[in-house]
């Protein structure tokens, strides 16, 4: 790493002042420090924000639950109400990462968080994402990347915390430029459906401070498949929630992670579940409008089947 | 002609591993934990090229960070104008104060080159129009022919054919404690605190580097993170440490990262393997013809130091075939050398030989374990397969390819293993002291396989102690010499000279104290005699007491995901031979090992390296997989007893039929076969044709 | 081992600030001090640490140590290098491995991943704070008797995810325990025998050594 100074903030006004244009917020650290020691990331102060009041409640509500971007991924996985009435969120949480980064992660850190890409992960390799020529992934081994991009980078999302809250309408509140913003996730990622340096739309300064989760859907599920059995990145994830009447399904929504540089929703593939009740046909259906526009790598076309099957997996863990 | 006693308490025995209390407490001082007074962090400079004629390294502005007290270069680039062959090559290192300080001077390095075209992989280096990693040779050499009998004529009179080609990937080591050496020569005196398997040889690499009498010399590695093959010899980053802490007049500490380990420390070659088999029609095997290529690196194995490191292995492995024609090469590529990784060749062998020994069963509709004992040609093999198939319920469990209901499927298959694992020629030193106490001392390695233990187990038997009273001493050249810790020749080799030593121990005991039999309780009394003067007396590897040739069959029971391509192995079945079994618990614990290493190598396990950019791109744990505890499977264990073969060595027989026993599960629940490891879900949903309508989009 | 530079600031303490009011402080005064201290707090609270090094107070094993470090320098950097806590290792310095398994107020973390001059303030434990004068805890007895290691190197990573897992929930399943776990690496390959050890210290039953040892000469 770097030499760099090191700040604790009291305030998220005054983190904001401390980090200038040379710093970056220092939360659990996971994501930054692995940057840093790849001398991806340089900066010249980390502005400690653990300290920021309030940023680490997880709040029950009636309409809506409110999570501090401090809280811990641990924190969430362990929270027994949050099991039972946002299930989606608690079954994403307990996939990140191991139990190690799940005690210091936190819920901004996650969404935070920059591409995994092997490419983009390398020091030695200036790729299109850190502003070199080339997307080294369309060219080389791109197993693990996205079967949808809005640009020349094919770096997917790996954020599971995205996937869980995109399905279930989540808002981020951020603080830009001294005011608190409200983005929905879609707002929060696409940016990065855009510009190939983007991992999000977050601007340098830009500060999440909470996640407002409307409870109005009744049930949600999140499912990823990789190739170990735990701790491993997704190599797809599917996220699902809805409102569950009998068998039928309103307010549906399905999100696709670790295919795309944004958690991945069709309007088409919603509107399509709303009132069905769900059977293997639907199902299909609802992949077949999710998969429509996929592109298809060389070596990632294997993630088609699987999406299809946690596709399938996901709504039927709603109606389980 | 010396026996082992045919009364074991301890021999054989569960007994605890002597070591465990200074392991679990943190105690226990690798290599990398020396603190010697006043050291230095070191770190090494890296190519950055794939291939490139290194003109100029400038270590100018490295030099003049504050705490930097050394910068040199690497053997070879102290001269201009040197060709480098792989990226990750050693090019110069730094010592300094403080592992920031080497950070900041390794950034200011600054190499002059000129890069050259390379070629990473083997499917492009074997190409007539690939570059050429040597000038002087194409990349892919001649086969090496070897033939039996008349190969095509037999085919023609098989009754049964088949064909098959199977790949296996570049696998590296990667011990937990990586490679790397806390060196302290500075002064007159060198200290060498190197993580090896082979003590004496790191210390007589190191004078010989340094140009100095190895008596001038002290190497102790009394614990170490793990070899599998890949530590022997000083390696580049010890003659590096050496020399930095000849510069800094300083210990120097220089550990690879994990970064480093993925490049230049050695893997197990790939194999391409072109097999072709064919049987008559009682299932006997009558012809056998393998085609296959694989890369050990830029050059050949010998380059790295210790051990086979071709990618040649023997064919048809375990099998005898009247007839067979073997041709094997190697197909060089700009990446690191390979170095030899537990059980060199077997592994890679086992896979193709018993992926198409189940193709044949499966198109002569014959038992897999059947068709096994019909042409395994080891009697203790063939009594393995009856016992582990009943033991695993093989007949009851088995069914047709492809068979099993409902997406996911279950199948399992078997495989079978052969090794040496005998060996010779340890020294070792026995004191007894007049209170009783008793310490062995021999310079021989603990990798973790026991070797501690073994040596206080032998002793409290045959001196009637209990293992707590033995005092045992490893890993420093100021002891007795012992071989390296490869080939699964560790136990064979110590094992004798401790019988030895406290065979020669308790006979002068007993001579000096006049006590007739100083064993077990009379033990105190007869040293007490000794006044006040210990004995030391000195013992050998003799002959007797340890063989070679252990074998092992394993059965694999496994549940595939169709849908998603995921794999998980519920349960191995293990037979294992080897001889006189010393310390049970720790023999356990390495078939436990090697099996999941095998899993590893079958499932998760490949170095990737870039096309364009020539790098390693999973050079870490996130995407070099190595199995967790999740994916460990059930493990059933059966050891034959055979003391009357004398102690022999397991360590590698247990890894190598595993990957082969798994990918025959496989291939049976699927109905058709993965040939390529790891089986990835990838490879998995290709086989069962659920890519079949999927096509790549044309590039953006 | 670290070169010692020059301190980068001066810090006030509120309990200095306020001494150095001395007894006769008036009460009425008082507010006001309190006050002033408060944003003293909040200053020295935003107040910049390094680049250079700065004192750092890690406390380890119910110990303070006292290092001066630079603000890049990592927990795991810290026992290793800047004192002669060795016991967690390095691996991968990357948070991949678990080797480098300490626990923060009784959570365990990667300490490769954990800035020291960002582990100020909490209880930090490593594999050496286990043993308590000397007798082993339940746990690092269980490794022993159940041989769940090998070269060890991995060990006192495991070690520290079961003792945080155990204090957590004294009564895992086996399922719980390979999840806790999942974080820690091991390349010898001891993943059974450490299940058996931490179900073994979480008082859950084990099956007895299923090794089955065959005399070969008694084979058919």
């Amino acid at each position: 790493m770097n030499s760099f100074s090191y700040v604790t903030a009291t305030s998220p006004a005054s983190a904001h002042e401390l980090v200038g244009a040379d710093g970056r917020y220092l939360a659990g650290g996971m994501d930054l420090l692995s940057e840093m020691k790849e001398y991806i990331a340089q900066p010249k102060v980390l502005v400690n924000i653990k300290s920021l009041p309030a940023l680490n409640k997880i709040q029950p509500g009636d309409k809506s639950w409110t999570i501090g971007a401090n809280v811990t991924i641990a924190d969430l996985e362990d929270h027994a109400e949050l099991k039972k009435v946002l299930p989606g969120i608690q079954q994403a949480a307990s996939e990140v990462g191991s139990r190690q980064i799940r005690n210091f992660g936190t819920v901004g850190g996650n969404l935070a968080q920059h591409s995994r890409c092997w490419y983009y992960r390398h020091r030695d390799i200036h790729c299109l994402k850190k502003g070199g020529d080339m997307c080294y992934a369309r060219h080389g081994d791109n197993r693990f990347h996205s079967l949808f991009t809005g640009n020349t980078c094919i770096s997917p999302i790996v954020s599971n915390l995205a996937i869980a809250f995109g399905a279930l309408d989540a808002s981020v509140i951020v603080l830009k430029g001294g005011k608190e913003q409200k983005m929905t996730i879609d707002e929060l990622y696409h940016e990065a459906w855009r510009n190939p340096e983007a991992h999000n739309s977050l601007e340098p300064g830009d500060l999440i401070l909470r996640v407002e989760v409307p409870v109005q859907r009744t049930k949600s599920a999140y499912l990823q498949m990789s190739e170990r059995s735990d701790f491993d990145w997704a190599i797809v994830s599917c996220a699902a929630a809805a409102t569950v009447n009998g068998n039928k399904l309103n307010q549906a929504r399905v999100v696709l992670g670790a295919v795309s540089n944004i958690p991945y929703q069709v309007e088409a593939a919603n509107t399509f579940l709303e009132g069905k009740s769900l059977d293997e046909a639907t199902t299909s259906k609802a992949a077949d409008l999710l998969l429509e526009k996929a592109h298809v790598q060389p070596f990632n076309g294997y993630k088609i089947p699987i999406t299809r099957a946690l596709i399938h997996r996901t709504l039927m863990k709603l109606v389980a | 002609m010396p026996s082992w006693p045919e009364k074991r308490e301890y021999i054989g025995s569960h007994a605890k591993r002597i070591d465990a209390p200074a392991k679990v407490t943190g105690a226990a001082k690798y290599p990398s934990d020396v603190q010697p007074e006043g050291w230095l962090y070191g770190m090494i400079y890296r190519s950055k090229w794939p291939k490139a004629k290194i003109v100029k390294i400038d270590l100018e502005k490295a030099k003049a960070v504050p705490g930097i007290k050394a910068a040199v270069f690497a053997p070879r680039f102290d001269q201009p104008d040197q060709t480098s062959r792989y990226y990750g090559e050693e090019l110069a290192a730094i010592a300094g104060t403080t592992k920031q300080a080497c950070l900041d001077a390794l950034r200011l390095i600054q190499v002059e080159v000129k890069e050259m075209p390379f070629v990473v992989r083997e499917e492009d280096a074997k190409e007539d129009t690939s570059p050429r990693v040597w000038d002087d040779q194409p990349n892919l050499s001649k086969p090496r022919l070897k033939e039996n009998g008349d190969v095509d004529k037999a085919f023609s009179e098989c009754d049964a054919v088949v064909e098959g080609f199977y790949t296996t990937p570049v696998q590296l080591h990667h011990p937990l404690e990586t490679h790397g050496n806390t060196v302290s020569a500075g002064g007159d005196e060198i200290t060498i605190w190197p993580s090896t398997q082979h003590v004496v040889g790191a210390r007589n690499d190191l004078a010989g580097h340094l140009n100095v009498p190895q008596s001038k010399v002290h190497a102790i590695c009394e614990f170490m993170g793990g070899g599998f093959g890949s530590k022997f010899g000083l390696g580049a980053e010890g003659g590096i440490a050496a020399r930095l802490s000849q510069a800094a007049k300083a210990p120097v500490k220089l550990m690879l990262t994990r970064f480093d380990e993925a490049l230049a420390v050695g893997n197990r070659p790939s194999s391409f393997q072109k097999i072709k088999l064919g049987a008559k029609s009682d299932g006997k095997l009558h012809a056998f013809e393998l085609d296959s290529y694989g890369t050990a690196g830029y050059g050949s194995g010998g380059a790295s130091g210790g051990g086979s490191a071709s990618p040649d292995f023997p064919a048809p492995y375990i099998y005898k075939v009247p007839n067979t024609r073997v041709k094997q090469s190697t197909v060089v590529v700009n990446a690191g050398v390979a170095r030899a990784f537990r059980a060199p060749g077997h592994p890679t062998a086992s896979f193709g030989m018993e992926s198409i020994m189940d193709e044949l069963a499966v198109k002569m509709n014959i038992d897999p374990v059947e068709l096994r004992i019909k042409n395994d040609p080891s009697e203790v093999r063939r009594k393995e397969y009856t016992v582990g198939a009943e033991r695993f319920g093989w007949k009851e469990k088995y069914k047709k390819p492809g068979s099993s209901v409902g997406p996911v499927k279950t199948g399992i298959g078997c495989a079978g293993a052969t090794w040496g694992g005998g060996g010779r020629g340890t020294k070792a030193e026995a004191l007894v002291n007049p209170d009783g106490s008793f310490e062995i001392r021999c310079c021989t390695q603990d990798l973790g396989t026991g070797s501690k233990t073994v040596i206080a187990l032998i002793a409290a038997d045959l001196l009637g102690l209990k293992p707590e009273q033995i005092t045992v001493k490893v890993g420093d050249t100021r002891y007795p010499p012992s071989g390296g810790s490869g080939g699964s020749t560790t136990t064979a080799s110590v094992a004798p000279a401790i019988y030895d030593v406290c065979t020669k121990a308790l006979a002068e005991l007993q001579k000096q104290s006049g006590v007739e039999d100083a064993r077990g309780a009379n033990w105190a009394g007869a040293c007490k005699k000794l006044g006040i003067t210990p004995l030391t007396v000195n013992g050998q590897w003799q002959e007797g007491l340890s063989s070679s040739g252990a074998g092992g069959v394993q059965f694999a029971e496994v549940e595939v995901d169709t849908e998603t391509g995921f794999t998980k192995v519920k349960k191995i079945v293990c037979v294992q031979d080897g001889g006189l079994i010393v310390s049970k618990l720790t023999c356990e614990s390495q078939v436990n090992g090697g099996i999941l290493m095998g899993i590893g190598y079958a499932l998760y396990e490949e170095r990737v390296m870039d096309k364009t950019s020539g790098v390693v791109l999973n050079p870490n744990f996130e995407t070099y997989k190595l199995l967790g505890l999740s994916d460990a499977p059930e493990i059933d264990i059966v050891l034959l007893d055979m003391p009357e073969r004398g102690v022999i060595g397991i360590g590698e027989p247990v890894t190598i039929p595993t990957a082969a026993a798994v990918a025959n599960a496989v291939a049976n629940a699927l109905g058709v076969r993965v040939n390529s490891l790891p089986i990835t879900p990838q490879r998995v949903l290709d086989a069962v044709g659920k890519l079949k309508n999927i096509v790549p989009a044309a590039a953006a | 081992m670290s070169e010692s530079k020059p301190k980068d600031s001066f810090s006030v303490s509120r309990r200095f600030f306020l001494k150095s009011f001395g007894a006769s402080a008036a009460v009425a005064a008082t507010a006001q001090v309190e006050a002033v201290a408060a944003e003293l707090e909040k200053v020295n609270a935003e107040k910049v640490h390094g680049p250079g090094t700065v004192p750092v107070t890690l406390q380890v094993n119910g110990k303070p140590l006292k290092l001066d470090l630079e603000p890049r320098v990592t927990l795991l950097e810290a026992l290793r290098n800047h004192s002669n806590l060795t016991g967690a290792k390095e691996v991968c310095d990357r948070g991949t491995c678990g080797a480098c398994t300490v626990l923060l107020d009784d959570k365990p973390i990667y300490s490769c991943s954990k800035l020291a001059i960002d582990s100020q303030g909490a209880k930090i434990t490593t594999v050496e704070g286990l043993a308590k004068d000397g007798k082993l805890s339940p746990i690092q007895q269980a490794f022993i008797d159940q041989d769940a290691l090998m070269c060890g190197f991995c060990t006192p990573g495991f070690i520290m995810s079961v003792t945080a897992l155990l204090k957590q929930n004294p009564r895992p399943t086996a399922d719980q325990i390979k999840h806790a776990c999942s974080g820690n690496l091991c390349r010898c390959g001891t993943y059974p025998r450490v299940l058996q050890a931490a179900l073994k210290a979480a008082g859950a039953p084990i099956a007895n050594n299923k090794t089955e040892v065959i005399s070969y000469a008694k084979l058919a």
